[in-house]
């Protein structure tokens, strides 16, 4: 799927491939929160973010409202993502919200403030993505940070 | 820091594109001078055309470098006329046409015609490079041209009266190779021209640089990001152009060598620009920005215009986050 918003001159696209195994990654924790690193590349003038891949945290704690991830033993595959043409790295996070809506908690906020700034995050828009999974539905949340701010997708 | 990404920000901040004002007002005085030439001598000179780094598509804003080939006729000064003479005919002429617009200069084989900045304090700048076909009517066949040496060009002497070239062949070389790949070559040849364009009156020529990069990119495996090609062909110059032997052919005549345009002091020269540039970003990334610097011009818009990317080198998520 293709999103835009105008307003912040960004388009964000991500491949059904991707976001199905995100929806079943996290119905193997339910009914536990999971989430992970996103990864992609800017294009067309830095006007388009292509997310392509996630890479799963190898140590994490979780429970049905918090998630804690870690980036112990991810740094190779961060690597090799970086080595791709086109370059390819760590563009923002996902997480569940499992019999929830995808909106973002305090928590979630404050986690995207640690990360704009931190200064070996490079990012100044970091992408947040929140699945609201159920036994029976899914339903996607697709936020990018821009001038304090965090922006919805829809 | 992330060298490739500082190296396609200097090139951002030097696109043509971003001049455009200024661009145009090129073009505008390059259409004048060219008419001018046609008035003056009719039938005794075929289409005057722009031969520099904008016609080869490797331009940058700091510089433009156009130059207005200029292709007399055989007889043009005469059945038994000189290169000399045909070469001080048109600066006598280009002199008294605009001796109250502009500076006008005899350089290596042109005569520069620099205007005094106008009301927006642009300075424009047009070589014009007078020529003369080999034979009467000849031109139409081959556009060969004899070029006037007018003062001493490297290891060509002054007043050697001819360099034979056909200079429409050397700008479709290196359009065409620099236009193919543009992530390469062109890239290669913008950033050295942004580096010789810190120096002033650097004696290595942009068609110098053109032509040894495209040299480097045939004779070596030049792969990886920007800065890993940039680095390839600044250490492919440093290590073969002091060489014996080491020749730059040119597109436009393969018997001349254009490795003759330098001294050897000034081949040597550089070389140790290279060497110096690639020990000095070496030991600190951060010099990169002394030797290719953005245009500061530029700069701060495209900032501000658009943040998204990484702001730096590889982005490392914060160690331990926490979500609800
Ligand atoms: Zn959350």
């Amino acid at each position: 799927m293709i999103l835009r918003i105008e307003k912040i001159g960004l388009s964000i696209e991500a491949d059904d491939e991707l976001l199905n195994s995100l929806v079943e990654k996290g119905k193997s924790h339910y009914p536990n929160e999971f989430g992970g690193f996103l990864v992609g590349y800017y294009a067309d003038d830095n006007k388009h973010l292509h997310i392509t891949d996630t890479i799963l945290p190898k140590s994490f704690k979780t429970s049905i409202y918090n998630f804690e991830r870690s980036t112990k033993g991810i740094e190779k595959k961060l690597g090799t993502f970086y080595k791709e043409i086109p370059r390819k790295f760590y563009v923002g996070e996902w997480h569940t919200h499992p019999d929830n809506s995808p909106i973002p908690s305090l928590t979630d906020i404050s986690a995207i403030n640690a990360i704009i700034n931190n200064k070996n995050a490079c990012l100044a828009n970091p992408v947040l993505l929140i699945i609201g999974n159920s036994k029976t539905k899914v339903d996607f949340g697709f936020y990018v940070w821009f001038e304090n701010k965090l922006y919805r997708y829809e | 820091m992330d060298k490739s990404l500082h190296l396609d920000t200097v090139i951002k901040t030097h696109q043509i594109t971003k001049e455009k004002n200024l661009l145009d007002k090129h073009i505008q005085k390059k259409n004048e001078v060219k008419e001018a030439l046609e008035n003056e001598y009719g039938g005794n000179v075929y289409a005057p055309f722009n031969s520099g780094s904008y016609a080869k598509n490797t331009a940058i804003n700091t510089k433009f470098d156009f130059d207005l080939v200029s292709p007399f006729k055989r007889n043009a000064f005469g059945a038994n006329g000189t290169l000399k003479e045909m070469y001080e005919a048109v600066y006598d002429f280009l002199y008294n046409k605009y001796k109250n617009d502009a500076e006008v200069r005899k350089q290596k084989v042109s005569i520069g015609l620099e205007f005094y900045a106008d009301s927006d304090s642009a300075k424009i700048k047009i070589d014009v490079v007078p020529g003369r076909e080999l034979n009467q009517d000849q031109y139409k066949d081959d556009e060969n041209l004899n070029l006037y040496v007018y003062y001493k060009y490297g290891n060509i002497a002054a007043d050697s009266e001819r360099i034979k070239t056909n200079v429409q062949s050397q700008i479709s070389n290196i359009k065409d190779r620099a236009d193919k790949e543009k992530d390469s070559i062109r890239k290669i040849i913008r950033l050295l021209k942004i580096w010789k364009n810190t120096k002033y009156n650097y004696p290595t020529k942009s068609f110098f640089l053109e032509l040894i990069t495209i040299k480097a990119f045939d004779n070596i495996t030049i792969t990886g990001n920007l800065w890993n090609k940039l680095k390839a062909v600044m250490e492919y110059i440093k290590d073969n152009v002091t060489n014996d032997g080491f020749t730059l052919k040119d597109p436009g005549n393969s018997s001349n060598d254009l490795s003759d345009t330098l001294t050897d002091s000034e081949k040597q020269q550089l070389a140790d620009d290279m060497k110096n540039m690639l020990d000095r970003i070496e030991e600190n990334d951060e010099n990169i920005k002394t030797y290719f610097p953005e245009n500061p011009k530029f700069k701060e818009e495209d900032k501000s215009k658009n943040r998204y990317n990484t702001n730096g080198g590889m982005p490392v998520p914060p160690p331990k986050l926490n979500f609800g």
